[in-house]
């Protein structure tokens, strides 16, 4: 029976509260450990389609009489248009339409950046496009521009009030420490570039609208569009199949969808418009660059007894404040903390959601942190976290719905253990260290979250719901659900999926929040479809259908008897069994985590500054793994993504004017097949009993937080040089190894008493 | 044989031309397909311009300098098409310069890099202008004293490169019309190349040092040091910005091992 009910809603730590219709999650638990089919190895269902080229991305998509809409985007930081001419670019060869600031929301005549979108042309070729934009006479007024974020602070230019958060007492903390370690952290601008541009086709089939997006929120999309353009929801389509990456840049949906709708809309054509490589460098979100101010007071016996930190997250023109804070009020057992956290406001472009977001950051800050504090004491690493690890959540004083991080450590002894061995194995100029860092962040999801599961004549399945696969491999976690629930083989499990006009309301696909959303719902669903097949095969075989159950494709009585289920879906003729299903509440009065620890061994050549990262352990705790294939493909995606982020990727920007200056792959530097690590992955895969009828957790996003400061700890580790921003480039590397030589001449010089 | 006159422009693999035409750096109203006119191959110490990267990589009669210069550049793709004589007449990868800025380079009067942001910049050569020269294959044929025969003449590849100047702010030496068709590399006692870059592969250099021994002597040669290849006296000459200064860390290190490598 239906139930009406409020809940929380979480997506990368942001909470809502959300009146949410759920059907009773009656369903108890699988036992822990590998199934029939959940919990073991599945290829991709896609994998093969997307590796010939035959799958079709927004990107792709080709209409009959489509035309190609380009953005004129500002050259400038900060200016004003006083004057522009559309004319020579709709007198231009094959320009359809145009679109002047004034005509539509997404265009500005006041632009805060650069690659602030000011107008916009519709072409028969994306070539014509982009040179009839050329041809637009704009007359600029330049405006002095704030571009650089230690002045934004001093000029007090924020987005908001600073966000404030203290338990304890900070200062008593600080003087109770027998150790203190104070140290500011920089990190850089990064940016997504995913492989598929962010982009749109729009096309007009009389009042309705079919949005075709390259996007991780379908339903959210749909809402924002129909929102905008003050349509009924259901008049809006959304669509996206495939999808080549968002890491949280494609959560809504941008410029791109509106020029194109209102070109579309003119000219009554389909019209794709989408961004070049360039245009991914340069207004597509980004990773916000931080500067951290922390301390951190332990006593002799590695307790914490302070952590204070001032952040500042130098937003861009637009965008949101992460919670850089967050990893140090949330990860250890440390009764003092204090934190305050501004989002400055610059002439930059406007930061997105980046895969955890804040929490890559902070957890940079805060695990180096730790480990300078742990040199000082003269401790172990990964005895400090142990020692300060928390069983409760003391941010919102509360249980954890689950926690397993002291088995994450213990597992992580072995690979902790190889520093000894690989500290040896220096040779010439490469000394080889090894370091670890924690990581904490969320992945619970939560309703809504809808699915079907229809079952044929012929006993296939088909799970069908209208969620996004951004590429994590949730298309086969979906699968590997339902064809475990109905007891049949994957190879009879299809999905289908990516059409808001062919199936019900999925979540977003952020926030590690896919898998706990949809997953739940999918085996709802599929136990709906399983509990009618067996509604059906009590009748036509005169059993009690308490003693009916479906194994290994059969349909099966505990008194005897064994049906294949074909012959029981077979007496549906041409209909089929629907089954739906929907995701139920969040466990209330806990908090829903993720942890984990990284192992990172490095190997650095102290003349050259070159940084070699050789191994990473990864070892993390996000309750029930349905796919362990898919889950490792995830930890290593993740884990090569940071190591871009600690060691080489940064968007570089004239410091005069703030225009960006890294618009292309070879400039802004992601890792080549060439700098991707051995990478050991470990699953606590301990289902949380308290969280949905799976236990499963989000994994998108905990690979990503602790690399970077394994990293930089590890290099500690093996030359003694503290690394103090990101990314760690030669000239940075350099500059922390002839300090490290400085400080060690110092103390030789005049070593104290 | 000469090219027909202006906006006309030589193609052979196009990895740079290709991007410089696509970004408006050049214009063209000709392209002139170099296939059935430039040379390609190896015999003996001759190399026709027409020889890819990747042809060059793998000949184990080709001195190891000019080997690893090619192993070391670019990716597998690009080196399948650029050839030896186009990677030659490579323009710098400043941000400014590719991003349009009316820099000094292009004819305007001040160089953005200097008082901007030039991590990836010159340490040499860099009064007027902080562009670095991105190609590995000349440093190495620099420190191998190759020759090259064009259309017109013959030269030292030395002597192809100069430092622009404020009436020509050219790097290159060649005539409108005038292709590079084979070069001349002696064998060396020993030669090697070593490189260092941002990630192990698909960068360009921000240190790059040739070395190579023969009977009159070592020479050495750096890329991405200068606006052109650097045929190296000091390192103490040295002129580095505020942002390039690590790049000297890296070449002592480099020229170090190089010396060592080639020995003598």
């Amino acid at each position: 029976m239906a139930r009406l009910i409020k809940t929380k809603k979480e997506v990368e730590g942001r909470y809502s509260e959300t009146w949410v219709v759920v059907e009773e999650d009656a369903l108890d638990q699988w036992p822990a450990g590998p199934l029939t089919t959940v919990g073991r190895e599945a290829t991709r269902l896609d994998g093969a389609e997307r590796a010939r080229g035959e799958a079709i991305y927004t990107a792709d998509l080709i209409f009959p009489g489509m035309l190609h809409a380009a953005i004129l985007r500002s050259p400038y930081s900060r200016a004003r248009v006083r004057a522009l001419d559309l004319d020579p670019a709709l007198d231009a060869p094959g320009v359809r339409a145009v679109l002047g600031p004034d005509e539509l929301d997404a265009l500005t005549d006041e632009p805060g950046y650069v690659g602030a979108p000011v107008a916009a042309v519709a072409a028969d070729t994306e070539a014509q496009a982009r040179a009839a934009v050329e041809l637009v006479s704009v007359e600029w007024e330049l405006l002095e521009p704030l571009v650089d974020p230690d002045e934004a602070v001093e000029q007090e230019s924020f987005l908001n009030e600073p966000r404030r958060y203290e338990r304890g007492d900070l200062d008593r903390g600080l003087a109770e420490a027998d150790a203190v370690v104070e140290a500011e952290y920089r990190t850089q601008v990064a940016l997504h570039n995913c492989m598929e541009p962010h982009g749109a086709v729009c096309r007009w089939q009389r009042d309705n609208l079919e949005v075709y997006i390259s996007t991780q929120f379908i339903w959210g999309v749909r809402s924002d569009v129909a929102d905008e353009l003050g349509l009924p929801e259901d008049r809006v389509r959304v669509v996206c199949e495939f999808m080549g990456g968002g890491f949280g840049s494609k959560n809504g949906p941008r410029e791109h969808t509106y020029v194109a709708a209102e070109l579309a809309k003119r000219t009554g054509r389909a019209v794709k418009c989408f961004n070049n490589r360039r245009e991914e460098n340069l207004d597509a979100g980004n990773r916000n660059g931080t500067i951290q101010r922390l301390v951190a007071g332990a006593r002799a016996d590695g307790t914490l007894t302070a952590l204070g930190g001032e952040f500042v997250n130098a937003v861009g023109y637009r965008g949101f404040s992460a919670s850089t804070s967050g990893p140090m009020q949330m990860l250890y057992a440390c009764p003092n903390v204090r934190t305050v956290e501004n989002g400055a406001k610059l002439n930059m472009p406007p930061n997105a959601a980046f895969r955890a977001p804040g929490f890559v950051e902070g957890t940079f800050g805060l695990e180096c942190l730790l480990d300078e504090l742990a040199a000082k004491l003269e401790l172990d690493p990964l005895e400090l976290r142990r020692k300060n690890h928390t069983d409760s959540d003391l941010v919102g004083e509360r249980p954890f719905s689950s926690k397993n991080l002291i088995e994450c450590y213990r597992r992580a002894e072995p690979h902790w253990e190889r520093r000894h061995a690989v500290r040896a194995r220096t040779d010439g100029p490469w000394k080889r260290g090894v370091g670890l860092a924690s990581q904490i962040w969320y992945g619970g999801g939560g309703p809504p979250s809808y699915a079907w599961v229809r079952v044929g004549s012929d006993g296939r399945v088909t799970v069908v719901t209208a969620m996004q696969d951004i590429g994590t491999g949730t298309r086969t976690a979906m699968a590997q659900i339902a064809a475990e629930e109905l007891a049949v083989g994957l190879e009879r499990v299809s999905v289908e999926l990516g059409d808001s006009a062919r199936g019900p309301y999925a979540s977003i696909s952020a926030g590690s929040s896919t898998t706990p959303s949809m997953g739940p719902a999918v085996r709802a669903a599929a136990a709906d479809a399983a509990r009618q097949i067996l509604e059906i095969a009590a009748q036509r075989y005169d059993v009690e259908q308490r003693v009916l159950s479906l194994k290994n494709g059969h349909v099966v009585s505990a008194n005897g008897g064994s049906w294949p289920l074909e012959d029981v879906t077979d007496l549906l003729d041409d209909g089929q069994i629907l089954g739906k299903g929907a995701r139920g509440p969040n466990p209330t009065g806990m908090r829903v985590l993720t942890f984990g620890v990284q192992v990172a061994e490095v190997a650095v050549d102290v003349e050259t500054g070159e940084v070699r990262v050789e191994r990473v352990a990864a070892v993390h705790d996000v309750g029930r793994i349905i796919n362990p294939l898919g889950a490792r493909s995830q930890i290593e995606g993740g884990i090569i993504q940071a190591v871009g982020y600690a060691l080489t990727e940064q968007r570089i920007d004239d410091p005069a004017t703030g225009i960006p200056l890294t618009r292309t792959l070879d400039a802004y530097k992601v890792p080549t097949i060439a700098d991707v690590p051995e990478i050991v992955t470990d699953f606590i895969d301990i289902p949380d009993e308290h969280l949905t009828n799976l236990g499963s957790k989000g994994l998108g996003e905990p690979p990503i937080i602790p690399t970077a400061a394994a990293i930089a700890n590890a290099i500690r580790d093996a030359t003694g040089a503290d690394v103090h921003s990101l990314p760690i480039t030669r000239e940075e590397m350099l500059r922390a190894l002839r300090e490290a030589r400085e400080r060690v001449r110092d103390e030789v010089a005049a070593p104290t008493a | 044989m000469r090219l027909p006159a202006s906006r006309a422009r030589a193609l052979a693999g196009g990895t740079e031309l290709v991007p410089l035409l696509r970004d408006h750096l050049v214009d063209a109203e000709t392209l002139v397909e170099l296939r059935n006119v430039v040379p390609r191959g190896i015999d003996g110490t001759t190399i026709g311009a027409g020889t890819t990267l990747g042809e060059l990589e793998v000949d184990p009669e080709i001195p190891k300098a000019l080997r690893e210069a090619c192993r070391l550049a670019a990716s597998p793709q690009i080196r399948a098409m650029g050839t030896i004589g186009g990677n030659l007449l490579q323009a710098t990868r400043c941000w400014y310069w590719r991003l349009k800025f009316p820099c000094w380079l292009h004819g305007g009067d001040r160089c953005f890099a200097k008082a901007g942001a030039h991590r990836e910049h010159a340490v040499f050569g860099n009064e007027q202008c902080a562009s670095a020269h991105p190609s590995d294959p000349a440093a190495a044929l620099v420190a191998l004293g190759a020759r090259l025969r064009t259309n017109e003449r013959e030269l030292a590849v030395e002597e192809l490169y100069r430092l622009p100047t404020d009436d020509d702010r050219s790097t290159t030496a060649l005539r409108p019309g005038e292709l590079i068709l084979e070069l001349e590399v002696p064998a060396p006692d020993a030669s090697t190349y070593l490189k260092a870059m941002d990630r192990k592969a698909f960068s360009f250099p921000l240190v790059g040092v040739a070395a190579a021994r023969t009977t009159s002597g070592t020479r050495i040669a750096l890329s991405g040091v200068a606006p052109i290849p650097w045929a190296l006296e000091s390192l103490e000459d040295a002129t580095p910005l505020p942002g390039t200064a690590y790049k000297l860390d890296i070449a002592r290190a480099l020229v170090d091992r190089a010396l060592t490598e080639v020995g003598g």
